[in-house]
């Protein structure tokens, strides 16, 4: 494989984050926001699940959250093409606009705790026939370091 | 429906297991001449068939119809993943209390050994790709490991459901897993681990095999069975999901796990019995886990209550409510379409007192609960006795 910096990438799904062009910026879960209730949902959605109002706003989440659950598989994973996987992380993320967005995880089995801050990420599960990499969203713990920055 | 207004004529199952040489058509024909035998009827007197499976293509389910009669009766697909042979079930009992037909069948078969290998199913493609990253498994384990963070409750815990479960298993003919020694939560605490805290022998096998019901009028069932203890069907109800704040529409989804609690008390409702009055419970225990947050949600524990029916062995059999008197999903075995089937041909054996070594004294009253992705959730409960 080629490991130039101006890879590009595109999503494993189209519509349900966003992929910045600077590396450094984190991507944002594409969802949406109920028209009548405010009830915020992810991925898009055209009817409120809560109210059942017909009409959304599409809206970026926070790429912030909370861990509310998390495990780690022991298994490589699932559609990931890399050799390197030997297991990963798994969890459930609350955004402070209320969505649990389910989703892998980076870092190892003792890397996590219920109730930490967690921020999203983007990583690569393979190459496709073009030449892009595939990425999926993750999430990882905020870094001590990185929370010092901010 | 009316409890009561509806009666279980026979069951049949084979033995769940992996069965590489065995077609769906011929695991259904083994079930439901196993079930026509046990009603004591032909299959030209059955008027109505509902047909699940998870796995095969479209016609497999009339197809394998076929293996027992071409009557023409009106045959239904049925699909509700894990949930499919009590959904299956279901259709039959309300195909009998409409008046639609006098006797119906509920027919599962699954090859979920061969699916899964063959990489078939809808893991992969499309929108499906996004949500197949995450495994069953993996999701289970997290309802895993918030319940250690919220209650203290430890892998041991879990491995004592597990154990109990295999140990059911062995005194069952009809179980896939039939231990020839006594587990114990040591043993399966050692198994290998597949997703925090979750190790194998915590998991249901990848199963093969068929189940099948037939269900009829209370009067009929004793015009036709007379001697033996009349099993009739108190309520049989399905619900999908309540949209509940932090719930997750992405990766398998099995829940949210208020969907237990809320079928249950639907359930309970339409039967007119609550949970005090039920003899047994069979669960959806793919993960040994998830049994003990049914014992809340399903109302035999208050909340934050459920190790302590752990600790007690309250229930394995002998105890005060047992679970999974066949093995469960962890021991009997998972096939798919069949699963809901091989639980309702369980108490029909234990309402009839026909259930050998694993008999529940005097069981009166038994319910059914499956779980399924998407998500679903069907209970049926069942009683000796009963008319309408």
């Amino acid at each position: 494989l080629a490991h130039s910096a101006a890879r590009e990438r595109v999503p494993i799904e189209p519509g349900f984050f966003t992929i910045p062009d600077d590396p450094k910026q984190p991507p944002r879960l594409l969802g949406s926001r109920c028209r009548a209730c405010g009830e915020h949902f992810f991925p898009r959605r055209e009817i409120c699940a809560k109210c059942l109002n017909q009409g959304t706003d599409d809206v970026a989440l926070s790429p912030r959250g909370t861990l509310y659950t998390w495990t780690y598989v022991y298994f490589p994973m699932f559609n990931s093409k890399r050799g390197d996987t030997g297991g990963y992380g798994v969890g459930q993320v609350d955004l402070p606009e209320g969505p649990r967005i389910q989703a892998v995880l980076s870092g190892g089995p003792g890397d996590f705790q219920i109730g930490m801050p967690m921020e999203l990420e983007l990583e690569v599960l393979r190459e496709n026939s073009k030449g892009q990499d595939v990425v999926i969203h993750r999430f990882r713990p905020v870094s001590p370091r990185a929370e010092a920055a901010r | 429906m009316k409890p009561g207004e509806v009666a279980v004529l026979g069951v049949g199952m084979t033995r769940f297991g992996v069965y590489p040489d065995r077609s769906n058509a011929e695991l259904a024909r083994e079930a439901g001449v196993a079930a026509l035998r046990d009603a004591g009827i032909s299959f030209a007197q059955v008027g109505e068939a509902f047909v699940g499976y998870l796995f095969g293509t479209v016609m497999t389910g009339i197809k394998a119809m076929k293996e027992l009669g071409l009557t023409g009766l009106p045959v239904t697909h049925v699909e509700n993943a894990s949930a499919t042979g009590l959904v299956a079930f279901r259709e039959a009992v309300y195909a009998v209390a409409s008046g639609r037909c006098e006797i119906a069948m509920a027919l599962g078969f699954d090859r979920m050994s061969q699916s899964l290998r063959a990489g078939s199913g809808s893991r992969g493609i499309g929108r499906d790709e996004i949500d197949s990253v995450i495994l069953p498994a993996a999701y289970f384990s997290l309802w895993a490991m918030r319940r250690m963070h919220e209650r203290g409750t430890k892998p041991l815990h879990f491995a004592e459901i597990a154990a109990k479960n295999w140990n059911h298993g062995a005194l069952n003919p009809k179980s896939d897993r039939q231990p020839d020694h006594v587990v114990t939560a040591e043993e399966v605490l050692a198994s290998r681990k597949i997703a925090e805290p979750v190790t194998a022998m915590m998991t249901c096998p990848v199963d093969d095999g068929a189940a099948c019901a037939i269900v009829a009028r209370p009067e009929l069932a004793q015009r036709l069975q007379p001697g033996r203890p009349l099993v009739t069907v108190l309520a049989s109800v399905l619900q999908t999901e309540t949209y509940t704040p932090g719930h997750t529409f992405v990766g398998p989804v099995v829940g949210p796990p208020s969907m237990s609690r809320d079928t249950a008390r639907e359930a309970y409702e339409k039967a007119g019995v609550g949970p005090e009055d039920v003899d047994l419970v069979l669960v959806h225990d793919a993960f040994a886990n998830e049994e003990l947050e049914y014992y809340e949600l399903l109302g035999f524990a208050a909340p934050g209550e459920a190790e302590k029916l752990v600790e007690t062995g309250a229930t394995r059999l002998g105890g005060r409510i047992p679970f999974n008197t066949d093995g469960g999903l962890i021991a009997r075995g998972h096939p798919g379409g069949p699963t809901g089937l091989a639980q309702i041909h369980e108490i029909a054996l234990q309402l009839r007192g026909e259930a050998g070594r694993r008999q529940v004294p005097d069981a009166r009253i038994g319910l059914a609960h499956l779980v399924g992705g998407g998500s679903v959730c069907a209970i049926s409960l069942l009683a000796r006795g009963y008319t309408a």
